[in-house]
């Protein structure tokens, strides 16, 4: 019985956001109100996640587990952040400084980390996904790709140059719409499956 | 016909194929499965690892929905249940790590709901970060302290997490993905040898659970594919002709 209810909660939420879709006018109060409390829901998930963080960190140093300095850190960075956050407004200068300050100079490091290993990584590609077709077709256009887009190649407009140029330059979005395309598919698939309850993943195995 | 018209069309279309084939493949033979490479690696990988007194870390994302790509999250959630039903045993050294409290408190209902008594959250369930940067220096971190014997990215991320398939390569682990979004996948695919690209990624449960709803999935996912590359072909060449 309970895996029943369970089964038609879930399905009949979905299909009632989905035909929200095709009878706006009828529906809108109902999916609204329905996204609104799958927001609060979400909401309150992320909060009970923030909890499991908490908690996880909590036990390392209660245990004095392998890698409890660095939570340590975390939940003193954890406890003071919320700490003034909760004597001071969302908008204070300060406060906003204060965290941004430390935010923006970690992820820009972050992302330095990730260019030199894009470049790395790029660099010795072959060697990652061997001599393919994939691999080659990948270095060539993305050569091709860089020297075009360092546009020494400036043909007069309206000629066959210009046309090809062109050309060869939309072939990247070509390739990212089919991919979309293909994504799209699957992401249709997967949600059909759960609305039309053949997905389970939020049932016990009893 | 408008645009919105034709994608309700396809859902249509979509829910008779599932429904059709469901119902065939339980009463009859299955859907021939495609052996994919990147996969079987993966999952020899694991075993492996497993054997080996090794992690098998299982990422499920750092976004549970987003616009642009709204079912990966949901992806992630499904191959999770399809990697602990293979392999229930291995509850302490496979590790499950998600990015945001949704996805960590849905991963833990999976985990629940197959151990039943006996799981234990502290044994294999991480949140490292809620936000995606906190996410990807947290399970760094992990990294450090438990050497991987193997990695899967599932679900939704950026480019950025490329540097964890480079760090579990580094520590010696397999690394396989088979996420999104398209910037992932592009920085992905200069990490990873085996990684799963576009309508690929949403196949992956059908290999490691050869359910008769998933052989469904497969055959209604492949009649699309060449449904929409026909409508795809047969509109450029009404483009060109000039009818379109």
């Amino acid at each position: 019985m309970k895996r029943i209810i369970v089964i038609l909660t879930a399905s009949l939420t979905g299909l009632t956001i989905l035909a929200g879709y095709f009878f706006q006018t009828q529906l809108a109060n109902l999916t609204g109100l329905l996204i609104e409390w799958g927001i609060l829901l979400v909401g309150l998930a992320g909060v009970i996640g923030v909890g499991y963080l908490f908690k996880m960190h909590l036990v390392r140093v209660a245990h004095w587990q392998k890698g409890s300095l660095l939570s340590l850190i975390v939940l003193v960075a954890f406890l003071v952040t919320v700490g003034i956050g909760f004597f001071l407004p969302p908008d204070s200068a300060f406060f906003r400084n204060w965290v941004l300050n430390i935010q923006i100079p970690v992820e820009t490091s972050l992302l330095a980390i990730l260019a030199v290993t894009m470049l790395f990584a790029s660099l010795r590609i072959i060697r990652t996904r061997g001599w393919t077709l994939m691999s080659v077709s990948f270095l060539i256009s993305a050569l091709i790709s860089l020297i075009l887009n360092l546009h020494y190649l400036n043909p007069a407009i309206g000629t066959a140059g210009a046309e090809w140029l062109e050309f060869v330059r939309r072939l990247p979005l070509a390739g990212l719409r089919g991919i979309l395309i293909g994504i799209a598919l699957g992401g249709l698939i997967v949600g059909l499956r759960v609305l039309l309850g053949m997905d389970r993943p939020y049932e016990d195995e009893s | 016909m408008t645009w919105t018209e034709i994608g309700w069309v396809i859902i249509g279309l979509a829910v008779v194929l599932l429904l059709f084939f469901n119902l065939l493949f339980t009463r009859r033979d299955w859907y021939p499965v495609r052996v994919n490479p990147a996969v079987n690696a993966f999952v020899k990988q694991r075993v492996r690892a497993l054997e080996g007194g090794k992690q098998s870390q299982v990422v499920l994302g750092n976004r549970f929905w987003s616009r642009a790509y709204p079912a990966l999250g949901l992806h992630a959630l499904s191959v999770s249940a399809s990697l602990v039903k293979a392999d229930p045993g291995a509850q302490e050294t496979q590790v499950f790590a998600a990015g945001t409290g949704e996805l960590s408190l849905f991963a833990r209902q999976i985990l629940c709901g197959t151990y039943q008594d006996g799981y234990s959250s502290a044994l294999n369930l991480i949140l490292t970060g809620p936000t995606p940067h906190a996410f990807m220096a947290g399970f760094l971190a992990e990294m450090g302290l438990h050497s991987p014997g193997s990695v899967g990215l599932f679900g939704h991320y950026g480019p950025m997490e490329a540097l964890i398939l480079e760090a579990a390569q580094m520590k010696g682990g397999h690394s396989f993905a088979a996420a999104g979004s398209i910037s992932a996948q592009a920085a992905l695919f200069l990490t990873t040898r085996d990684l799963l690209i576009g309508e690929e990624i949403f196949l992956l449960p059908g290999l490691m659970d050869r359910s008769p709803s998933l052989q469904a999935a497969w055959i209604s996912e492949d009649i699309l594919r060449v449904l929409m590359i026909a409508l795809l072909v047969i509109a450029a060449g009404l483009t060109l002709a000039g009818v379109l």
